[in-house]
């Protein structure tokens, strides 16, 4: 497979691009983005990501930890107060609600840190500093014989430099 | 309306220049104050070290009023804790974009707020070794700590919004420190690369992120409403008159986040001035969190109101005779302090010319620190040196240890800050870009 980078100066040229080479049949696309942006993201149109259950996983866990950890607590060294029930589930509430945030940020992040960083980190031979910078990138995989095309398209979305990227 | 005059970024590439130009190596100047503040923390750590060798008796703190300026103190940073959440996650659910230019410093001040604020609880134990006690582990006799007990719910509350608070700061600085990676050229380089994960600003990169971003700001708007709740309710859920009220939590969290802005404040404007950041900490900035200012100082105000009334309507005389200690007894300065600083001070920002004057800002900031620190003094000590039998009234006077590890504070939060400055963009490059973008979307900057 051979790569192809264009280099754009504004997320609505990127969107341009992005929606040109989808509709050149080009589909196997990553972009470089110095900014999160919604027009970008609508013409990529990926799914939603996995995070939102890693955060719904979390907090559950949390939750149910919290209220397991003290009313086992308050049964295994009973607090005898006449009248009243070992376990208070309406003060346990307040530690369930911190773990239940605690357990959701902290799953959250690491699916971050795994889904969008880990295993991102390879395959950005294509990548410069500009990209951090006021450039965009789009970067085409296709078979060697539709390079000329994704550079046509490229060429033809604004992009200032197009170029065949080795690796 | 005053007119908008500090110049506006023409090229997304001019606010990378002008932003990471603050991660510059530093001038003489900067070194010195650094040292200055060093040397405070310096002289807290001896204080603390008497503390601990000596033990609490070089505190004031004495039958009745066990809970002086370090409890004071840990309620303050608490509090000066909220504004970076309010501004980052409430702020952003709310699609405030303004919020985009502060919102790094105030989730930085945040973390070492908080951070700060863990610390003085391990101080007011006096033997700090024993601090364990309080986490959720049994000890040696297989005794668990009191999960009813509020003190134990504030360990879970704090723990868990400094661990969020610091989270969230990182996340937020990523791809900031992928573009520091990109742009400096010496050792800091290294730093840079190991800290921004390899970030590339991929489309996949950014679909996590901004899912992650959404998610950490639904979690930890609740987070910080309920922070100081669970601190207020270390005071109301007691009998001690003054504290025993329903108002305590939401009077808490206007004057938590009151305090966090005005903070804000204090810092960024000088911050401002001495890296030339006028374009993008702008007078529109200021203008708007002077309104969250007017808001939070009037819904304070009120609670001060309501807590006179509620004690003359309750017919209750150890009630109301408490409440006439705290305007009319020995503490009356720290009373009539906090009033003029926190509802009085405030007032001349209804006029938008005193909103959008920086320097007008930034005096009143600091009269608004000076009257929460009061706030919380005020609540504390009057109510405990005048609880229910006349023979147990007391008084407090803060010793010279107390003090110094205050000050110290400050100068341990300030020497942080300032050292932040130097190794992480002060504000977020990619929001303000992002805002810059949008103004320059064919479509008129909306989606």
């Amino acid at each position: 497979m051979a790569q192809v980078l264009g280099v754009l100066k504004s997320p609505h040229e990127l969107a341009s691009a992005i929606l040109d080479l989808k509709g050149a049949g080009f589909k196997d696309l990553e972009v470089y983005s110095p900014v999160a942006n919604h027009e970008i993201e609508a013409a990529l149109d990926r799914p939603p990501s996995i995070i939102r259950l890693l955060t719904l996983i979390g907090c559950l866990t949390g939750v149910s930890f919290a209220y397991f950890m003290q009313i086992w607590v308050a049964y295994d060294w009973p607090l005898v107060i006449g009248g009243k029930p070992f376990a208070s589930i309406v003060s346990d509430t307040i530690i369930g609600f911190e773990l239940n945030i605690l357990l959701g940020v902290t799953l959250t992040v690491l699916g971050l840190l795994f889904f969008g960083l880990f295993l991102t980190r390879k395959g950005h031979e294509a990548y410069q500093p500009g990209f951090s910078g006021d450039s965009f990138g789009c970067l085409v995989a296709c078979h060697g014989d539709q390079v000329g095309r994704a550079q046509e398209v490229l060429r033809r979305a604004g992009s200032q430099e197009v170029r065949v990227v080795e690796g | 309306m005053a007119a908008i005059t500090e110049p506006v970024p023409t090229h997304p590439d001019q606010i990378n220049d002008d932003i990471l130009r603050v991660l510059e190596p530093p001038t003489p100047m900067y070194v010195l104050m650094v040292l200055f503040l060093a040397t405070l923390v310096g002289i807290g750590l001896v204080a603390f070290l008497y503390q601990t060798y000596w033990g609490l008796g070089v505190t004031g703190l004495t039958h009745p009023v066990m809970w002086g300026v370090y409890i004071t103190t840990f309620v303050f940073w608490v509090g000066i804790a909220h504004a970076g959440t309010l501004i980052s996650a409430i702020l952003f659910l709310f699609r405030a974009r303004w919020r985009n230019a502060v919102n790094r410093g105030a989730e930085a001040m945040t973390v070492f707020a908080v951070l700060i604020a863990a610390m003085f609880p391990l101080i007011h134990i006096g033997r700090v070794y024993k601090f364990y006690f309080m986490v959720p582990y049994p000890n040696q006799r297989g005794v668990w700590p009191n999960f009813k007990s509020p003190l134990v719910w504030d360990l879970f509350a704090i723990n868990t919004y400094m661990i969020s608070s610091i989270l969230f700061f990182y996340v937020g600085l990523i791809p900031d420190l992928a573009a520091a990676r990109d742009r400096v050229r010496d050792w800091r380089r290294y730093l840079y690369r190991a800290l921004s994960l390899g970030w590339r600003g991929s489309s996949e990169q950014w679909r996590h992120w901004t899912r992650t971003v959404l998610h950490l700001s639904g979690l930890c708007t609740p987070l910080v409403l309920s922070v100081h709740s669970v601190v207020s309710w270390d005071f109301a859920t007691s009998m001690v008159p003054g504290w025993h009220t329903t108002i305590f939590a939401p009077y808490f969290v206007a004057g938590a986040i009151f305090s966090g802005i005005a903070m804000v404040i204090t810092v960024l404007v000088p911050v401002r001035r001495a890296f030339h950041l006028e374009g993008y900490l702008r007078r529109e900035h200021f203008d708007n969190m002077g309104k969250l200012i007017l808001l939070t100082s009037s819904v304070v105000g009120y609670a001060y109101g309501m807590e006179y009334f509620m004690a003359w309507y309750s017919a209750n005389p150890y009630e109301q005779m408490s409440f006439w200690w705290r305007g009319f007894g020995y503490h009356w300065t720290s009373t009539w302090i906090m009033i003029s600083c926190n509802v009085i001070s405030p007032l001349p920002l209804w006029i938008k010319w005193c909103r959008t004057n920086v320097a007008w800002m930034w005096v009143t900031s600091i009269f608004i620190n000076i009257g929460m620190w009061f706030e919380r003094y005020v609540i504390i000590m009057t109510g405990l040196s005048h609880e229910y039998d006349p023979a147990a009234w007391g008084y407090y006077v803060p010793s010279l240890t107390e003090l110094t590890i205050l000050v110290a504070s400050f100068g341990l939060f300030l020497t942080m800050f300032t050292i932040f400055l130097r190794l992480a963009p002060v504000i977020a490059i990619q929001e303000v870009k992002e805002l810059w973008y949008e103004a320059q979307a064919p479509h008129g900057g909306h989606h």
